[in-house]
């Protein structure tokens, strides 16, 4: 028992910071009260972004961002047994997706505007998750543009179609991103970034007085391009949301930033990431180069070791070590971390190919995948 | 007495539980009230 009062379906419809008090909805009774604060937490998180298109209203047309879309996706296929799915969009809950409708037997169309699975990252990673999806029977639709869905009586999608062509599906799930949730707070007074989430500082206060924020909704701060970037995800929100509950507790805590990390699978890949990818180093002014290396995640005649591909991305006048894009079937997502910590403290290539790795045949080859791209990267160097 | 002071959170997913709890831990005088408009909390702690 932690003594903290939780109002489920409860909604706060607007913030008064001068009298210091938020007006909540509660959904249930459908009644509206008052309550006042000393300290106010905005911590109103994201949401799936939907397109706007003939027919998207349909109640066949899923998102997923919270544990009731989940449920509601879940128990769609349990009643309706869909046989084929579009997926809009091709980024990592796509993905996720993917496997999770394969599982379940449906044919997976994604369609996607870019010519190859999460676009953001390296190429050669995103053709790698490309044929990771057509080995698993996923059907990948490149450079299709969304025009709109046909709907029958009952109001669901029956067919899906894009400007060149049409596709007869039983469910729509769209992955295109999220949004923040700003306007309320926005309404009151409360400052955006050039970003459109809420602007924050390392103490997660925002512009009003005694008022924090923390999650999906605001910026974080990113180590590497030194700039203030929205990054919804789950681990950077329950930290910040710690830094801004010590904060309106009345103590003294900070939130650094992050350099980016992230990990995911698709069927059997790992493909994890960390720091910036090639495009985004370029933009914010880096000399950028970049080396990439397959190698085996165990010593080779160890059973379950498998290629994984290792591109490290640096700045070519200091070594520096910028970013790192792995996938594979094994050993990957773990490895990240030590990518991250070398960008976190902003070693060249040269220092992390001399680091001294834990070795033993089921775990790494006495040359870790890691340490053979470092060595590379650095041979690169010199040249 | 003196009155206590009063912390609201809006959101209950991840952030939100995350702030209630450290809030509460540093400060256990503080009196903590947290709204979420769905049926569910802490699905991303």
């Amino acid at each position: 028992m932690q003594d903290i009062d939780v109002k489920t379906e409860h909604r706060v419809t607007k913030i008064d910071p001068k009298e210091k008090r938020i007006e909540v909805h509660n959904l249930v009774k459908s009644q509206t009260q008052w309550f006042s604060y000393d300290k106010l937490i905005i911590a109103t998180g994201a949401r799936s972004r939907r397109l706007n298109l003939p027919g998207s209203n349909a109640k066949n047309i899923f998102t997923l961002k919270d544990l009731d879309d989940g449920i509601r996706i879940k128990n769609y296929i349990d009643e309706k047994r869909p046989k084929r799915v579009a997926i809009l969009g091709g980024g990592f809950i796509a993905m996720e997706m993917c496997e999770a409708f394969r599982l379940r037997n449906i044919e997976t169309h994604v369609f996607c505007r870019r010519d190859l699975p999460v676009g953001n990252l390296e190429r050669e990673i995103s053709e790698t998750i490309l044929k990771e999806l057509q080995e698993n029977g996923v059907y990948f639709h490149t450079q299709h543009e969304p025009a709109g869905f046909k709907t029958n009586s009952k109001g669901e999608v029956t067919t899906f179609e894009t400007h060149r062509a049409s596709y007869q599906v039983d469910m729509v799930f769209m992955a295109v991103g999220v949004i923040p949730n700003v306007e309320m707070p926005k309404e009151a007074g409360v400052k955006l970034g050039k970003t459109g989430a809420i602007k924050t500082g390392f103490t997660q206060m925002t512009n009003l007085a005694d008022i924090y924020v923390a999650g999906d909704c605001c910026e974080v701060f990113n180590l590497v391009s030194e700039s203030w970037v929205h990054t919804p995800l789950g681990d950077i929100a329950n930290k910040q949301g710690r830094v801004a509950g010590e904060n309106a507790g009345g103590g003294k805590a900070s939130f650094p930033g992050v350099v980016g990390s992230a990990a995911f699978k698709v069927f059997e890949l790992e493909v994890a990431f960390t720091g910036l990818g090639t495009q985004v180093a370029r933009q914010y002014g880096f000399d950028v180069d970049s080396q990439i290396i397959e190698a085996e995640s165990k010593v080779g005649y160890m059973p379950g070791s498998k290629r994984m591909l290792v591109k490290l991305i640096f700045d070519r006048r200091n070594g520096r070590l910028l970013g790192t894009q792995m996938t594979g079937k094994e050993g990957v997502a773990r490895r990240i971390n030590t990518l991250a910590v070398s960008v976190h403290q902003k070693m060249s290539v040269d220092e992390i190919a001399r680091l001294d790795f834990a070795y033993a045949p089921p775990f790494s080859a006495p040359f870790d995948p890691i340490l053979i791209a470092a060595e590379q990267a650095g041979k690169k160097l010199q040249k | 007495m003196a009155r206590k002071e009063k912390l609201m959170i809006i959101g209950g997913s991840a952030a939100g539980p995350s702030a209630a709890a450290r809030a509460k831990r540093g400060n256990p005088e503080i009196e903590v009230t947290l709204f979420e408009q769905g049926q569910f909390v802490s699905y991303g702690s």
